[in-house]
């Protein structure tokens, strides 16, 4: 894009919620929604996600356009209704958004910040990895050693969504010393371009419009400008409740759009599926207290206290628990119907395993849970 | 040359590369040594490099067996008890004997181990270890009791309208629930997680005990309260240096009279106990030399090779609250029948209050339990009977050196009169309203 786009851009970024809702839930329902079985196996929405830009569903978040995480919650769970895998491109986005605006150099802050808030550019995430390494699950798979003019990262990164040639992404490496001893961390952007290898991924059950990559990183430079923290531990330790609390949209989407599945049936297959456990109003009241509470949440991502971090944590794992009731509920009270190639419960049950497992994943929530909540004593 | 052959895990996705087999896809052949695989060879299921494999031993089978059980949605709902301590146990057994056919499930942050909380404060001086503290363990207990046990797992929310209980191990269903997880130590800022030790559990006991060692050490508690002024005489008269602290003048005195108080400060005082009343700890902090230096508000500091805090207990609400409970600084109970707001939700122990007072004490819980099964063993047969209500307090202090007895619940604020006050012992009461209400004797 150029920046005069982004400067006549900017002056309309005074998006009222409302606005954003409304203009998420028509292109859920348009265009999005007939996209959904196509972005399931393999087409990559960037036409749809420019759209949802547009209309401030991936800025809203920024402290920039007043911090209204409780919104880009609500429009991800918009878009997700229809597509769960634009749901997930969207928090990767909205994730990437979150490490450009704390990034110290103006290059990533202002231009680049605000083409990304608009959907004029695009970026994602790989920091499914870091995450597990800083819990303590997984090592760091990015090792960076300190140069001159920055530092020289390599490794590979096994899945990294929403990239493409042009685009870019937010990692973190592993600062070794000469003697394979870890320093600290950092936390930059990789640009995706002749430097960086993308290698294409196995073939996935689902999710694959979401245009992940595997990434070989090899003596990368990473130079000031791009870094966004450096160490890296205090600025996850500030964004990591928004990151989990962004992904319960996916899972309140995927519920909505199951709870349509079953409505939609309920005129003809009512007689019949009132035998069955799990019935919309149920799972709707169930999904209903958790929205309130999630949105609750949302008004103070930086509360930072143990209580907090503890009910974010379990919002989030119930998220998931209620997406993979809801799309089993929602396969079995469609029947026949819902078990076709093109079915949503079908895609659905795949979408809500995806909320189950994707980083971090409901064992990982558990046992971080756990680790928060075991009293610390003198070592 | 052994024909061993090793395996490698990819760190990334998990996928193992078997020597034996090698990786044909690859042109790798079977019997392909790591070593000998090329550098540019990438795990053939996510694409890592070679370097991103580390040496991989499969666990001996049964290990996974050793991890707790994880929750099973379906079962049926019976009663659901949270805490593993005295208080839990009680209710478990009090059940049992009430129902032989009750589906009891226990949920418990520690391993369930049964023991006498009230020797932990004794246990040093008598030479005591774990060992000999565990009279039982978890295992053990659920096997005799036929209660499913899932230790180490930590209950993490109530959903009061659906009866359901969210933990670490998935979601229990219950058709009555029995909170049970007793009061943690109340750590002041000044006093670090890190760096103080609190006696509260077996399993903090029996790590601190390890970590003193055989050798003589000098220990600073903090509070002399029941269980600090009971710590300070276990490890005085383990031969251990004691110092004890407390914001008041003297110790004990928001429980005894100052005549009480002042026969337990002697008793203390014999042992070698250096008490220090009126200072408030500032802040702790580890030296170069590795002891820690512990800050008084007048500007004076303290060397100890451990700081032990005993600075109360406090519950924590966030359980209660997230079922919508009534809280009073514990979780509030029907006296009669530890019922807590929520019809089918009881609470007994340390994290209990009643009328607004938390009640720390062991001798209560038997009722207690017992109250609570009459309740729920009555409410599944429609058998209604009326509980019969915990029985009165006893409180005993076990510091030999001046044993202290109270009957009733004194009235921190009340009047005392002295009964009697000589070489043979000291005798007060305190009187409300024509009744007796408490009685002391030293």
């Amino acid at each position: 894009m150029d920046s005069a786009t982004v400067l006549d851009r900017r002056i309309a970024t005074t998006w009222t919620d409302a606005e954003v809702l409304e203009g998420v839930a028509a292109i859920a329902a348009g265009p999005l929604r007939a996209a959904a079985p196509a972005i399931d196996h393999g087409h990559y929405p960037l036409d749809i996600m420019a759209e949802l830009g547009r209309v401030g569903a991936l800025g809203v978040h920024l402290k920039r356009h007043g911090g209204r995480l409780g919104v880009a919650i609500a429009a991800m769970e918009g878009a997700s209704r229809a597509c769960g895998s634009t749901g997930f491109l969207m928090w990767a986005h909205d994730v990437c958004g979150l490490y450009l605006e704390n990034a110290g150099n103006p290059a990533l802050s202002t231009t680049l910040l605000e083409a990304h808030a608009q959907g004029l550019a695009f970026g994602g995430t790989g920091l499914s990895n870091p995450m597990k390494a800083l819990s303590g699950v997984e090592s760091f798979l990015l090792r960076a050693r300190k140069v001159a003019n920055g530092y020289r990262v390599s490794g590979s990164l096994p899945w990294v969504s929403h990239i493409a040639p042009g685009q870019y992404f937010g990692a973190m490496a592993a600062v070794v010393d000469g003697a394979r001893s870890v320093s600290h961390e950092i936390l930059f952007i990789v640009r995706c371009d002749e430097r960086v290898q993308l290698r294409p991924c196995p073939t996935f059950s689902g999710m694959e419009g979401t245009s992940t990559w595997g990434v070989r990183l090899d003596d990368l430079l990473v130079t000031p400008a791009d870094l966004v923290a450096d160490p890296a531990r205090p600025f996850v330790a500030r964004i990591r409740e928004s990151f989990i609390l962004l992904q319960t949209g996916m899972a309140l989407g995927i519920i909505a759009g199951c709870l349509d599945d079953m409505r939609q049936v309920e005129p003809v297959l009512g007689r019949t599926n009132r035998f069955l456990a799990d019935r919309p109003d149920e799972l709707a009241a169930e999904a209903a207290e958790l929205r309130a509470r999630i949105m609750r949440l949302a008004e103070t991502p930086h509360d930072g206290g143990r209580d907090y971090r503890i009910e974010v944590l379990d919002a989030r794992i119930h998220g998931a628990e209620l997406a993979l009731r809801a799309a089993q509920s929602a396969l079995l009270h469609q029947g026949a119907r819902g078990y076709l190639a093109e079915a949503a419960p079908q895609r659905r049950v795949r979408e809500a395993h995806f909320c189950a497992i994707v980083t971090p994943a409901i064992k990982h929530l558990r046992f971080e849970l756990s680790k928060l909540m075991t009293d610390e004593y003198p070592s | 040359m052994s024909e061993t052959w090793r395996q490698y895990i990819c760190r990334a996705c998990g996928l193992i590369y078997d020597e034996a087999k090698g990786d044909e896809d690859s042109g790798l052949a079977p019997g392909t040594r790591f070593e000998d695989i090329p550098g540019d060879w990438a795990c053939p299921l996510c694409g890592v490099t070679k370097a991103d494999f580390e040496p991989y031993e499969a666990p001996m089978a049964g290990a996974a067996l050793a991890q707790p059980a994880v929750v099973t949605a379906g079962r049926r709902p019976g009663v659901v008890i949270v805490g593993g301590g005295a208080a839990g146990w009680a209710v478990a057994a009090a059940l049992r004997a009430q129902d032989p056919d009750a589906s009891i499930t226990l949920v418990t942050a520690c391993a369930g181990d049964i023991y006498n909380k009230p020797e932990l404060s004794v246990a040093l001086s008598r030479g005591m270890s774990a060992d000999g503290l565990r009279r039982e363990t978890g295992d053990q207990a659920a096997a005799r009791l036929g209660v499913r046990l899932l230790a180490k797992i930590h209950a993490i929310a109530i959903d009061a309208g659906r009866s359901r209980l969210r933990t670490t191990g998935g979601i229990i269903s219950y058709s009555h629930l029995v909170l049970a997880h007793g009061a943690k130590p109340a750590l002041p800022r000044s006093l670090p997680s890190n760096l103080c030790w609190r006696v509260n559990d077996l399993g903090a006991w029996e790590q601190l005990r390890a970590r003193m060692g055989e050798a003589t050490q000098r220990i600073v508690i903090v509070g002399a309260g029941m269980v600090g002024c009971e710590l300070a005489e276990d490890f005085a008269r383990a031969g251990h240096g004691v110092t004890l602290l407390d914001v008041e003048a003297r110790p004990l005195a928001g429980l005894l009279p100052s005549q009480a108080s002042d026969r337990l400060l002697q008793g203390l005082t014999a042992l070698g106990v250096r008490f220090h009343g009126g200072v408030a700890v500032t802040g702790v902090d580890r030296r170069s030399d590795g002891r820690l230096n512990v800050a008084l508000d007048h500007g004076s500091t303290i060397a100890a090779d451990f700081v032990v805090a005993a600075t109360g207990l406090a519950t924590d609400l966030r359980l209660a609250v997230s079922a919508g409970l009534l809280v009073d600084g514990g979780i509030a109970v029907d006296p009669a029948s530890m019922r807590t707001s929520a019809p089918n939700i009881f609470a007994l122990g340390d994290c209990v209050s009643i009328d607004g007072q938390p009640c720390r004490f062991v001798e209560p819980i038997a009722g207690q339990a017992g109250a609570i099964a009459q309740a729920i063993t009555g409410a599944l047969t429609g058998d209604e009977r009326p509980a019969s209500g915990p029985a009165p307090l006893v409180i005993r202090l076990k510091t030999r050196s001046a044993p202290i007895t109270i009957h009733g619940a004194p009235d921190p604020q009340g009047a005392w009169r002295v009964i009697q006050d000589s070489r043979d012992g000291l005798v007060m009461e305190q009187w409300r309203d024509g009744t007796l209400r408490s009685r002391l004797a030293a």
